[in-house]
């Protein structure tokens, strides 16, 4: 080999040229796992928050209410064991427990998707019913009266309501998955910390990589952050309306799709 | 006069918050075609009432009867029978993330099973009716409130119900505003809509509605017609509350 490296900056560019490669795989696989551990987290949450806002109703059966209360009970102590500990620790729980007590001998990457989906669930199912409660009871009570059911009023009126309220703590959620799947290096998931720590070993240059590391972490937090910004503003809709001002009766099909959803 | 039909019936109705009991066994009946205006001081139970006719709150005790039937035994889904008693609301309680069409087409269609295109007919009816149909495209924070209380009622009316509940429908508008709101109620109470409104527009309960029910601590102190109960009031808590109204013709 010829000379090595004699500064920081050059041992910076030497690794990237060694190991960018490898890197950006291991963003790949953060990326990968943050975006569908998110998705299925906000799945999870919408599901569990949906349910833990039913009210009681006065006139359906007694069996009714107590299986509702029961699955109730079992969803909120979900939420508050998979709150109440470290990720870094349910990993471990998971992949070895899954071996030793069921026999299943689950890849690293499949126990990496399912306990960032089920962490990040549990604080979605909290962040959804504190969406669903901050929307005025008003709009639940008009839904109400024209006969929709709870899943109806949930579905056409609160929710879209509830998600572009709490689309903050959706990102918020997505980039402390992109950072926090770090820990599924316990569980050998050759995710970019993982990568970052193997490349880093081989010429004890740490500081060197892990500078590279930060840089792309920040990279990846920082475009899901504008991201979610600019969806905001989308979810918003345009800020102003146009009249009809003609006959909306003469044309009761047309004027639906004249209006451009845009409008701008 | 024909016999006229009974529609909506509430019998003993009572309602209890924790220990303080709101209404305390409330009886009247609702014919078809009746405008019957609920009045009273705030306090008095008259928002509860109306809103424990359509099970928005649970009634304690006592019968509601729809067409004669009791409601909780007939309509084993509230649902269906809350699309039959149409209900508008003090604080209008539009669907914020819907187009005015779209708040007045999502109940036909998610609720009733209607087809877009009959829906969106039936929606521009109405919304025509209530002047509103040059604004479907707006969203309801785009609308002044006596706007946004019309396109309530279109709303309501979409789904075309056998009666129409109003909790003091112009309470909460600026006075400029109550006007165009109380017209559109005229309107429809000369057409022959039955309506059970709560309200504290005396001059509108006098003109317009069939039947007044004066309410006073949870009980209906005195029920009788619009001419009776304004000109010569029989209880003593009705005419120490309407006095306070200057009623000049």
């Amino acid at each position: 080999m010829a000379t090595m490296p004699d500064s920081f900056f050059s041992w910076v560019v030497f690794l990237l040229n060694e190991y960018g490669g490898v890197l950006i795989q291991g963003a790949g696989v953060t990326l990968l796992l943050a975006l569908v551990g998110t998705f299925i987290g906000c799945v999870i949450g919408l599901a569990v928050g949906i349910v833990q806002t039913i009210p009681e109703d006065p006139n359906a059966g007694c069996f009714k209410n107590s299986l509702i209360r029961g699955v109730k009970a079992v969803l909120s102590s979900y939420v508050e064991i998979f709150r109440g500990t470290p990720m870094i620790v349910q990993a471990m729980v998971v992949y070895y427990g899954a071996m030793s007590l069921f026999d299943i001998d689950m890849s690293a990457m499949f126990a990496g998707f399912l306990v960032v989906s089920i962490n990040t669930g549990a604080y979605m199912a909290e962040t959804v019913r504190g969406g669903i409660e901050s929307i005025d009871a008003g709009q639940r009570e008009a839904a109400v009266a024209i006969g929709m059911d709870h899943f109806q009023t949930m579905r056409f009126v609160v929710l879209p309501q509830a998600l572009r309220n709490i689309m903050p703590q959706i990102g918020n959620n997505l980039i402390i998955n992109i950072k926090d799947t770090s820990v599924l290096n316990v569980i050998s998931v050759t995710e970019l910390y993982f990568a970052s720590k193997s490349a880093a070993g081989v010429y004890y240059r740490y500081f060197e990589i892990f500078f590279i590391t930060c840089i792309i972490y920040f990279i990846m937090t920082f475009t899901a952050s504008r991201i979610l910004r600019w969806l905001e503003s989308k979810m918003d809709g345009p800020k102003d309306y146009q009249l009809v001002e003609y006959d909306p009766m003469a044309d009761p099909c047309g004027h639906f799709q004249v209006t451009n959803k845009k409008g701008r | 006069m024909a016999e006229k039909e009974l529609l909506l019936s509430v019998q003993d109705l009572k309602k209890q918050f924790g220990e303080r009991e709101i209404l305390k066994g409330i009886s009247f009946n609702v014919n078809k075609g009746d405008v019957v205006c609920i009045i009273g001081p705030s306090g008095s139970g008259k928002s509860t009432l109306i809103r424990c006719v359509n099970f928005l709150e649970q009634p304690t005790d006592g019968v509601i009867a729809y067409c004669g039937k009791n409601v909780l035994e007939t309509f084993k889904n509230l649902p269906l029978y809350r699309t039959k008693v149409g209900m508008v609301f003090q604080q209008f309680n539009l669907f914020n993330n819907m187009t005015v069409l779209e708040n007045c087409m999502v109940g036909q269609v998610k609720v009733l099973g209607k087809d877009k295109e009959t829906a969106r007919n039936t929606a521009m009816k109405y919304l025509e009716h209530v002047g509103m149909a040059s604004y479907i495209n707006a969203k309801p924070h785009q609308l002044s409130g006596g706007q946004k209380q019309r396109v309530a009622i279109a709303r309501a009316l979409a789904l075309e119900p056998e009666v129409l509940l109003m909790d003091e429908p112009t309470s909460a508008l600026d006075p400029e505003m109550v006007g165009e709101v109380l017209a559109v109620m005229k309107e429809l109470a000369d057409e022959g809509l039955t309506m059970v409104i709560v309200t504290h527009e005396m001059a509108f309960a006098r003109d317009v509605s069939s039947r007044v029910i004066f309410i006073d601590q949870g009980v209906v102190a005195e029920e009788s017609s619009p001419e009776e109960i304004f000109s010569a009031p029989k209880n003593q808590r009705t005419k120490d509350f309407l006095s306070r109204f200057n009623l000049g013709k």
